[in-house]
This record gives structure tokens, sequence and C-alpha cells, in this order.
């Protein structure tokens, strides 16, 4: 028994157990990270589609997304920017002071906190090679959390084509019903902006449909107050002047 | 092999780490609300457990007593990183949704439990069917847990649907409790009950017993 | 006497050994609802009390009476009201019901009150007979008397239900209050959470949409608002007070749960609770007082975001079920503290909790329930700290 409790041994047996681990777990993970790394843009590609309401199952994810572009757009001057380093995540940037600004308390309605300097957006190219849709990344506090999504527009940079969120811990069956395939198949058609301002809102309860503002309304998340006015306020943030709205316009008028 | 038989089956009712030593709970409230989910979680900690069981059983005879508890952490925390980076690779959105839950499997006290109680002093085929033993026995109440908190909390099993919900045009009212963590405790409460109504042997002693009433003699 | 000798002369047959021994706290339960039992002290120590377990609870029992006549009268009279405006009627069984024994208009009271009957007494019935079965069959298995607690768990959990709850759920709501909040713990005189409020919020996370407190509860299909509560919440006091006005809540002219609405009609029952001494006037005057200290200070603090913190202390009382719990719910002897200091900390506790839940929390509107859950798991601790200073002082007193 001795011979295992001695000075020597002990060392021998944890230099020996360490050498052999180490191994195992750096060839495990040395072997393992291609595929871990193509995992990880498919599911952030996956989550694109559908938010975008693009998703077909049954296709590969990869062929859908190629008729997607990824761009770059500077929310400081509203254009598209190129100068980017190469696997740019916007939602790292917006944690790191030197690339992102501080929202100041009264412009911040989404409680974001800091914004991006530069946004990561999807524009879709259409058959004819035309622009049809543009995808946004829209974020903004609900009720307990963070729902991080995004929000697909057509061409006009007005109409809804699509939002839904990949990352939230709303409550199940409440705000949880933000992943609501029947909640979201009411988004596309809506209007954005009527007379320049951000229109869209949740309502609380059903919308009108007879109503004449029924185009720039959702139906609201049954029980769930605060969710609804946290999707209402992102949007309203994220479309708004702090958001993509000079992008938009410069979109519009063929200047971006 | 009937020794095997019992080292395989005992920890599934009879000493189940989960019901009767209340091991290894907090996974198993944060785990369960989808089956499928719960079944990768078994399977990494089965494998883990008895092949932890079976590395630390074959050196058993070499490692110090005074830093046994360390070099046995030390396999469990590379078989732990191992499943956790095959599950990356090969099921990427059941590994988002385990999360932190499959790296918290090194903390799982079945895992070391059974390394110290068991590993450390028995042979290593016994050790691995322990291991795999006693993974079942957590398996079996974690599936428990799980078809009744995905079938009645969401209404589907395996993510089909099995009971069409009324905000999907069904007729099923889902139990939103089900769906929170605390239900996993009431549910494994209930197993438990059931289970110690089927084996009273497991159920513990009392911590006191009431004093007998007494009847004081008329006029005494 | 004819049934007394009934009873006599079965009685054998459920004694021990008998055919359905068995079924001994059934005949027990069937013979002293009738008949005061026979069994006399015999020893030395005498308690000088009639007041016996049975008779506590019936007092409660009638106790909420008032609230419960009253709140259906309300029910109808809310319901009735909405239909003067739409013409609507019910369907149904409740419909025909209706047609052939009352009617919608609100100014008649027997119209009023035979239609909130018709919601409530279904809910009451299920409430009854799903826990009775439980109250029953555990009697049966573990050998015990079926004691009237259970009249009182029941008519409690009925009355903290919105009027348009699924007879289902009222089923599966008190199954979890009876067995998880009571039986599982040995029963009642052992339950550390008042079983009642165990079910209602079993209900509550269960199916939240339906059952949370921010819309209101009538019985009218497709016609839905915003509690009291959710409307501050949301919107501050003055538009609380546009819709309703002080004394409408006080005497219940509002929409809500059946036996809640009125805080007059609770008080009249908190009156005979209090009186009688079944309730200590020591939890109640310390949730009272709780709420009180609280929602002040609240408004000293005032709060540019949330209109919730103007709310003034005598708008907490008479909105949502304040009243409700505070005489009812809070002062379950089972759960509640024993001592008196304690019970003191123990009402404080839930007056700070509730509104403490329903101001600053953004996700319940209503808090009493959770804070009388929450209070329930401190009362023995409170407990423990009285005797362990009160040993302290005597010990004292000794050396």
């Amino acid at each position: 028994m001795s011979s295992n409790d001695s000075i020597g041994k002990i060392l021998k047996v944890a230099f020996a157990l360490c050498i052999v681990c180490s191994v195992i777990v750096s060839t495990a993970a040395v072997v393992l990270k291609p595929s871990q790394e193509a995992n990880k843009s498919l599911d952030r590609k996956r989550n694109i589609l559908q938010a975008a309401g693009m998703l077909q199952p049954g296709v590969s994810v990869d062929e859908q997304f190629s008729v997607v572009e990824e761009r770059f757009v500077d929310m400081r001057t509203g254009r598209f920017t190129d100068e980017v380093a190469s696997g740019y995540d916007q939602r790292a940037a917006a944690k790191d002071p030197g690339q992102s600004r501080d929202v100041p308390g009264e412009e911040d309605i989404a409680k974001i906190g800091r914004q991006a300097n530069i946004a990561q957006i999807y524009m879709v190219r259409g058959d004819g090679g035309d622009f049809e849709k543009i995808i946004l990344p829209v974020h903004g506090y609900g009720l307990w959390s963070t729902l991080y999504g995004f929000l697909a527009l057509e061409a006009d940079g007005n109409t809804v084509a699509g939002l839904g969120f990949y990352e939230h811990k709303e409550t199940p069956g409440l705000g949880g019903e933000v992943d609501n395939p029947r909640w979201k198949a009411v988004w596309p058609g809506k209007q954005v902006y009527r007379d320049g301002e951000v229109s869209l809102k949740l309502l609380k309860g059903t919308v009108d449909p007879a109503s004449r503002d029924a185009d720039w309304e959702v139906d609201g998340l049954a029980g769930a107050t605060l969710t609804s006015r946290g999707v209402t306020n992102l949007i309203t943030y994220w479309l708004g002047e702090d958001g993509f709205a000079p992008f938009l316009a410069n979109l519009r008028n063929g200047d971006a | 092999m009937d020794a095997v038989k019992d080292t395989l089956t005992t920890p599934i009712f009879k000493n189940n780490p989960i019901a009767l030593q209340i091991l290894g709970i907090c996974s198993a409230l944060a785990v369960t609300s989808s089956l499928q989910v719960t079944l990768v979680m078994c399977i990494a900690l089965t494998s883990v457990t008895a092949f932890s069981n079976l590395f630390i059983s074959l050196i058993r005879k070499h490692i110090p007593g005074s830093i046994r508890i360390i070099v046995q952490m030390t396999i469990i925390a590379s078989l732990v990183i191992l499943v956790d980076e095959v599950l990356k690779a090969v099921a990427y959105d059941i590994s988002k949704q385990l999360s932190v839950f499959v790296g918290l499997i090194i903390t799982n006290c079945i895992v070391m439990g059974r390394a110290e109680a068991y590993a450390m002093k028995n042979p290593p085929v016994d050790s691995f069917f322990d291991g795999i033993g006693n993974g079942l026995g957590y398996s079996v109440v974690l599936i428990f847990v799980a078809v009744i908190r995905e079938l009645f909390g969401a209404g589907k099993l395996f993510g089909f649907e099995i009971l069409p919900l009324v905000t999907e045009g069904g007729w099923y009212n889902p139990n939103g409790l089900l769906l929170l963590p605390p239900s996993a405790f009431f549910l494994i409460g209930l197993f438990i009950w059931m289970l110690r109504a089927w084996d009273a042997k497991q159920v513990e002693e009392p911590d006191f017993r009431m004093a007998k009433h007494t009847v004081a003699e008329e006029g005494a | 006497m004819a049934l007394r000798k009934l009873l006599d002369g079965v009685e054998h047959h459920f004694q021990e050994g008998g055919r359905y021994a068995n079924f001994y706290p059934l005949f027990e339960a069937v013979d002293t609802i009738f008949y005061k039992p026979s069994s006399v002290t015999r020893s030395t120590a005498h308690v000088r009390d009639g007041v016996d377990l049975k008779r506590i609870m019936i007092t409660v029992w009638l106790a909420a009476f008032p609230a419960m006549f009253y709140g259906m009268y309300n029910l109808g009279y809310q319901a009735n009201e909405v239909f003067a405006v739409t013409g609507g009627s019910v369907d149904g069984w409740r419909g025909a019901l209706i047609s052939l024994f009352g009617g919608y208009d609100s100014g008649n009271i027997w119209h009023n009150l035979w239609f909130g009957a018709l919601y409530f007494v279904p809910i009451y019935a299920v409430t009854f007979a799903v826990g009775g079965f439980w109250e029953v069959l555990f009697a049966i298995k573990r050998g015990h008397e079926i004691n009237e607690g259970f009249f009182v768990t029941s008519i409690l959990f009925a009355l903290v239900c919105p009027p348009d709850l699924p007879l289902w759920q009222a089923a599966l709501g008190i199954s979890f209050g009876i067995v998880i909040g009571k039986e599982v713990f040995g029963g009642t005189g052992k339950n550390f959470l008042n079983p009642a409020l165990t079910g209602r919020a079993f209900l509550y996370f269960a199916y939240p949409a339906q059952l949370s407190g921010d819309a209101v509860w009538t019985a009218v299909d497709g016609y839905s608002g915003a509690t009291p509560l959710g409307l501050v919440a949301a919107e501050g006091m003055t538009a609380l007070q546009t819709q309703y006005t002080w004394l409408d809540a006080f005497i219940g002219q509002i929409p809500g749960s059946i036996g809640e609405t009125s805080t007059l009609m609770v008080m009249i029952g908190g009156a005979i609770l209090l009186l009688t001494r079944i309730a200590s006037w020591r939890v109640v005057a310390g949730v009272f007082l709780g709420m009180f200290v609280f929602s002040s200070f609240l408004n000293l603090v005032g709060s540019d975001s949330n209109p919730a913190f103007a709310m003034p202390w005598f708008w907490h009382l008479v909105v949502g079920g304040f009243a409700f719990g505070m005489f009812f719910m809070a002062t379950d002897p089972v759960s509640a503290a024993m001592t008196d200091t304690g019970r003191w900390a123990y009402g404080i506790l839930i007056g700070v909790m509730t509104v403490l839940i329903r101001v600053i929390n953004p996700a319940f509107p209503e808090g009493i329930m959770l804070a009388i859950l929450f209070a329930n798991l401190f009362a023995p601790l409170f407990d423990h700290f009285v005797v362990q200073s009160n040993i302290k002082r005597r010990l004292a007193r000794v050396q």
C-alpha cells in the first residue's frame, strides 16, 4: 500500500493521467472541429431562413441559403460597408465598446443597452437577380429575457415578410407563444411605416380586420402583456431612426 | 452471469440513484421538458458513468489514496468533454438545448458516487456494468418524467404531435406547469411514492415516533 | 330515532373484524353528521370548550356564505349588464335553465343569483365530489377519520376560481391541492401549505393564459377586459378610477373571481371568524399592517415607469383577492404560525409580499395567493424563533 502513496508514485500517476487525458481531449477537439463549425453555420442559416419564413422542409439548408447574401450596414451612416473583419459577429460586437455605442436610456425603448455600429443583414435575391427581401437582425427585452430574432421585409422596405425569434426565455405558453406558427403567420403583409413613423404594433387582444388600422396591427399574445409590449418596442426601435430607418430610406433611393 | 444481471438491474428499481439515493436531481429538473433531449442526456450520462467506472477500476490498484478524488475527477471530466464535443459535432440542436447540463455531468453525484463507492473496489467488467446499471436507473426516472412533461405539457412525444393543442386548432389544453422545471420535483416525488408503495423496504425510518396516547387512571 | 337504530344496527359491520371494516371512516362520517360522538373524555385532562374541529370547520364554511351568495349575484349582475348592451344570451344547458327559471334582467336579484348559481354550483359540486373522493380514499387507506377540513378547503377553492373555469380544471386543481398540498404530508394538521391555495396555484401556473389574472373573468363569451389590478399596472390609478369607484370595489360591483369581489361581504364573514376566535386577529392585523405600511412606502417613493407604485392602501384592500386572502386563507390555523409573535410576523410578511408582487413583479398582477403560500413556508421558522427566544428568556430567569 505504502508504495502507492509514495511521492514518486503520486507524481508518476498524476503525470501519466494528465498526459493521457489531455491527448484524448485535444484529439477529439481537433478532429471534431470542422463538423462543429459546419453545424454552427448551418444552425445560423436555418434561423435566418426560418425567421424570414422561407424555410422549406426537405430541401437542404445550404441550397436554400444560396439566394441569400450577407451584407454589412454601418448603422451610423445607414449605408453598406465592407470594412469588417471576417467572422464578424454582431452580438459579440455589441458588447465591445470599441465597436458599439451606448444607447442612452430615453432612446433605449427596446432595452438593449449597447448597439453594434455595424449590423449584419441578409439580402435575398429573386430569380431575376433583383433583391426581393431584406432580413434584419432585431433584438429587445421582453418579460424575462432578451429576444433575439430576424425581421424580414419585402423589397419596398415597408411590408413585413416574416418575423421569428431564435433565442428567448419567455414563459412557455404565454410569452413563449412568439414561437407559435399560427401567430407568426399573421405577420406577413403587415405594414411598418405610416407617414414616416413606425406604426406597426401589437394590440391587446385580437385585431379587427375591418379596422382601417388593421394593416399596422398584429394580435397580441394572450396573457403576455409584457412580452407583447417588448416585441412592439423592439420593432419600433430597430425600424426607427436609431435602427434601420436611415438605411431603408437610402436603399429605397438607391443610395445605399 | 447472475452477478452481472444483478449489478445491472438492482440500480433500476431496488436501489435507484435518483429515487432512493436522491442523487443527480438538478439535471433531472432541467433537461426533462422534451423526451428527445432527455434520451440524449441519459445516453451521455450512462456512457460517462460506465466508462469512468471502467477506467477507474482498471487503474484502481495504482491510484494513490491521497489524490484519488482528483484522479477520478480528471477521468470523468475528460470523458464529459469528449461527450460534449461529440454531441456538438453530431447532434448540434440537442447539444444546444442541453447547454451546460452536459458539462455538469462532471458534478453529477451519481458518476462520482459510483466511481468512489464501486469502481475503486471492484474489477473492471463488474464496474462497467454497474455504471450502465446506474445510468439506466437514472434514465428510467428521467424518461418517466420526460414522457409526462412533454406529453401533457406540450402535447407531443419526440416532437411529434400526440394531443393536438388548442392554440394550434386542436382540443388539448396544455398544462404549462409541466414545462417549468419545478414540475419535475412533483413527478419525481410521485415516482418515489409509487416505488416505495411497491417496495416498502425503501421507506426510510421516521426521524421520531409519536408517543402513544396514555389514559390516566380516574382519580389518580 | 329510526336513523339511530339503523346506524347502530349496521355499526358492527364497520367495526374491526366486520365485513366493511375498511370503510369505517365513511360510517363514522355519516354517524357524526347526525349525532354527536358517543366517546367522552375519561381522563383527568379536560377541555372545557365545546369547540372541536368539526364545529370550527363548519363555522368557517358558514362564514364563507355571504361572500358566496353575493359572488353568485354579482356574477349574474356583471354578465347581465353586458348582455343588456350586446343583447346576447347563454347557450346550452345553462341557457335553457336560465330561460326556464330566470332571465337576463340585471335589475332582478333572482335573475342575477340564478345566473351566478348556474356557474358557481357546478364548479363547487365538482370540487366537492373530486376532493371528497381523495379525502375518503386516503381516510380508508390510512385508517383515519374523514374530517370536515375538507368542507372548508372545497368552498375556499371554489370561491377563488374564475367563474368560467372549465370543470375538468377544477377537478385537477382540487386534486393537486388535496393530494400534494395536504395528504402527502399526512393529512389535516400536518400540511404546511394551505391546500385550497395550493390547488389554485397549480391552476395558475398550469393554465396561465386563462388564469393568471390579467384578463377579466365574466361568464360572457368573447367579452374581455383588464382586471382592476391589471389596469393599474398597465395604465395607472386614473384609468382604474374612471372605470370603477372605490365604493363599487368595496361592495363588490366589479368582475372577478366568485368569492373575492365584495370586500364588504368578506368582512362580514371575517367578523364571524374573528368573533368566534377561529381566525387569529393577529394574523389579520399583521397582513393589513404589512400591506398598509409597504404600499404607503411605495406611494412615497413613487415611480415614473411603474404606475402601480401610486396605488394607495385603501385600493389595495378592495381590489383583487386581498380581503378574501386576509380573512379566509391567511388565517388557516394549520398552515399559519402558531405563536402570537409568530402570527404578527407571518401576517406582516404576507402583507408586504402581496404589495411587492402586485406592484413590482411585472408578470403577476395579483399577489396575495403567492404571498400566503410563501409565508406558509416561513410560519414554522417564525414559530421556531419565538419558541427559542422564549426558552432563552426563561432560562435566564432560572440562572
